[in-house]
């Protein structure tokens, strides 16, 4: 986790690049589908994750309310991977910041919940979302009709490639996750076994 | 004690409510779980059939002008344009196929055909003869038209009434649309509508006889 100076580094270099993300590269990320897909979305997690990070004091240790947020994460996810919500994404500029804010958030709140929540409840929400990424990647590699509006079928077709790669690589880490979870579990003798883990 | 179970309760309902508004708000963005493309929703958004056909004025390859409402018989039409690299064509390539497999009874005299451009800058009525002599001369009931004296955004907003989505991407100029067939009935009226990428010709030819049938009975 980050503390001093880093902290004060990572949030003044995070708004920067959200903002050139969002502002003057957008036009950019909006021209391919892999660009939006695969670059734009997982950049703002990745920003909001970062500042989440460095933010080492912020934990939410309640259970229900860590699963309240991890369903507004995955929701938010599913939101976003919808064909009409990427094409609104792609014409409509405010529409499109709400995406990049609303990811942004996402990322920001996934890492204070992950560091307490419950084992099982981890292994369940990574496990989930390698196979949201996973059938998105399937379904937009076969299908040979045209999803969204504002691309075309090789670009949705490149994405869903990619996507596939992304959800097998975020399967291995939910199993790495896992694996590990359960060895901390087996070896530690007081009862805050699966916690320790995480 | 039954405080307690009051407080324990309280925060389960946490996750519980949140889970409920975010597919309540999936679940109104995809009407039902029902249209997750721009082009479903679209459709879906303009209302369920059977439906009026939006009317528009349009002029048609010989420069005759028409209102559809003033057939008075089956229609089925589809929306192009010329331009299009790939897909308008396949399309009427297979509409083509649809016309030759249909009776020749039934069209013009009960049925016919409406292709619909909405290239409204570059399309014109020299452009939609030409493409309309490239399936040949026995295309009797095919018309090709254009629409006649309406502004870009009206054309918007009937294609919206209709239930069809175009977005020309900037970078390329592609117009990408819905490709759906709607089947009018005389009295004007959307019956059916036909997904070319989905249905077969067998089965869109079997559903407009279906429909001619119930009408004449």
């Amino acid at each position: 986790m980050l503390t001093g100076k880093y902290h004060i580094i990572v949030l003044l270099i995070v708004p920067v690049l959200f903002v050139l993300i969002s502002f003057p590269m957008n036009d950019w990320f909006s021209e391919t589908m892999p660009r939006h897909q695969l670059l734009q979305l997982p950049a703002m997690i990745l920003l909001g994750l970062i500042t989440g990070a460095s933010f080492r004091k912020l934990s939410i240790r309640d259970t229900f309310g860590g699963i309240a947020i991890l369903i507004f994460i995955s929701t938010s996810l599913i939101f976003w991977m919808l064909p009409h919500s990427i094409d609104y994404a792609v014409i409509n500029k405010p529409f499109n910041r709400l995406m990049h804010f609303n990811m942004f958030i996402a990322g920001f709140l996934l890492m204070p919940v992950l560091r307490n929540i419950l084992f099982e409840v981890k292994i369940i929400f990574l496990g989930m979302t390698s196979a949201m990424i996973l059938a998105a990647g399937i379904t937009l590699k076969s299908f040979d009709i045209l999803l969204c509006s504002s691309f075309t079928i090789l670009q949705q077709n490149e994405t869903g490639f990619y996507l596939i790669i992304a959800g097998l690589a975020f399967f291995a880490i939910t199993l790495f996750v896992f694996f590990k979870g359960i060895t901390v579990q087996k070896n530690t003798t007081s009862g805050s076994g699966p916690k320790a883990a995480s | 004690m039954y405080l307690q179970k009051w407080i324990k309760m309280k925060r389960v309902l946490i996750p519980v409510l949140t889970l409920i508004i975010c597919i309540t708000i999936i679940w109104k963005w995809t009407l039902g779980f029902s249209a997750f493309t721009v082009f479903t929703y679209t459709l879906d958004k303009a209302g369920t059939i059977p439906r009026a056909f939006p009317d528009i004025s349009m002029i048609n390859q010989n420069g005759k002008t028409f209102h559809l409402k003033d057939k008075h018989k089956f229609m089925l039409a589809n929306f192009v344009y010329l331009n299009c690299p790939y897909v308008c064509h396949k399309v009427n390539n297979q509409l083509e196929q649809i016309y030759h497999l249909i009776d020749s009874s039934t069209i013009p005299s009960k049925l016919e055909f409406l292709t619909l451009s909405f290239d409204l800058k570059n399309d014109n009525i020299q452009k939609i003869k030409k493409y309309r002599s490239y399936f040949g001369t026995d295309i009797n009931g095919w018309t090709f038209a254009l629409p006649y004296k309406v502004s870009n955004q009206e054309f918007n907003q009937y294609l919206t009434r209709v239930g069809i989505w175009k977005y020309a991407v900037p970078s390329t100029g592609i117009i990408n649309h819905s490709i759906y067939l709607f089947l009018i009935s005389p009295e004007n009226k959307i019956i059916k509508i036909f997904d070319p990428a989905r249905d077969s010709n067998d089965v869109i030819v079997r559903q407009i006889y279906s429909c001619l049938q119930e009408n004449t009975i």
